[in-house]
């Protein structure tokens, strides 16, 4: 599995698309992105990995870097992220971060 | 050579993009200053940061929007701060380019760079805090996150700036 990171609007999905040479519907069949929303009222995140991990690409924003949110949920959904994020890099042979559109290995080995 | 500087708040951005300026040696150089002077306390920083810049023989030229409009005197070198306030100017602004603002600030980049003989823009860094935005703010950040990209591939270099260190993107310092 490769995982994909990075922040919002960084160009995570155009990055798995191009690696991959997938249009839209192959990346819609073979990848899963937004994982960082699934989080919310998940109660086992390491088996929340497992299942995302059997995809070819998972797509996770990266959304720790802000400010601690007050609301006590976002809170909690933000560390689950952050947590999922670790479990899914541990599971992943590769891990990509995209920064600005550009893609840099962080684990493994790519040609990109 | 176009470089993009890009980092989060007070991340040292901007102090490391005058010291790819000083360091090229290169005169004339030119400042485009994005920022409007809304209040006293804007107007009281722009004062300070041009007196700062005189001492580095920099000249400002002010853009607020607009950018393809902008002519450089001299041929020399150009730093440009920030996009994220030419971003905003543009889409809020009431002569600003609205819908079409990445397309306008993509050949207003394009101008520039056939008018100096090098280019430094420094950006910002806001995509890391979450997901959940909306209406405006949403609008904004898609925007500028688009003209990030695209000042990213136009670059020669790109360096993201954290904790004052520069972090190669893309250009020879890049490892692996």
């Amino acid at each position: 599995m490769v995982f994909i990171t990075g922040p919002l609007f960084s160009g995570k999905k155009s990055t798995a698309k191009s690696l991959m040479h997938w249009d839209d519907t192959m990346l819609e069949q073979n990848a899963v992105w937004d994982v960082e929303q699934m989080v919310s009222g998940c109660s086992d995140l390491e088996k929340l990995a497992d299942r995302l991990a059997e995809k070819q690409v998972v797509i996770a924003s990266e959304i720790g870097g802000g400010v601690v949110p007050v609301d006590p949920e976002q809170r909690a959904q933000r560390e689950a992220a952050g947590r999922l994020s670790c479990l899914l890099a541990q599971r992943a042979d590769t891990v990509i971060r995209v920064f600005c559109g550009i893609p840099t290995v962080l684990k493994g080995e790519i040609r990109l | 050579m176009v470089t993009l500087v890009i980092g989060g708040a007070a991340s040292g951005k901007s102090e490391f993009a005058e010291s790819l300026v000083l360091q090229m040696g290169t005169l004339p150089r030119w400042y485009i200053a994005t920022m409007q002077p809304f209040d006293d306390e804007c107007r009281e920083r722009i004062r300070r940061h041009r007196k700062m810049r005189v001492e580095k023989q920099f000249e400002t030229i002010e853009c607020f929007t607009g950018l393809e409009k902008v002519t450089i005197p001299e041929k020399g070198v150009v730093l440009l701060e920030c996009m994220s306030n030419l971003t905003a100017n543009e889409l809020y602004s009431p002569d600003g380019a609205g819908a079409h603002t990445m397309e306008a600030i993509s050949r207003g980049i394009d101008h520039l760079i056939q008018q100096c003989t090098d280019l430094i823009i420094v950006s910002n860094e806001v995509f890391s805090g979450g997901t959940d935005y909306q209406g405006d703010t949403l609008h904004y950040l898609r925007t500028l996150a688009a003209v990030n990209r695209m000042l990213a591939s136009k670059a020669d270099r790109v360096y993201e700036i954290v904790c004052g260190i520069p972090v190669c993107h893309k250009g020879e310092e890049r490892k692996g």
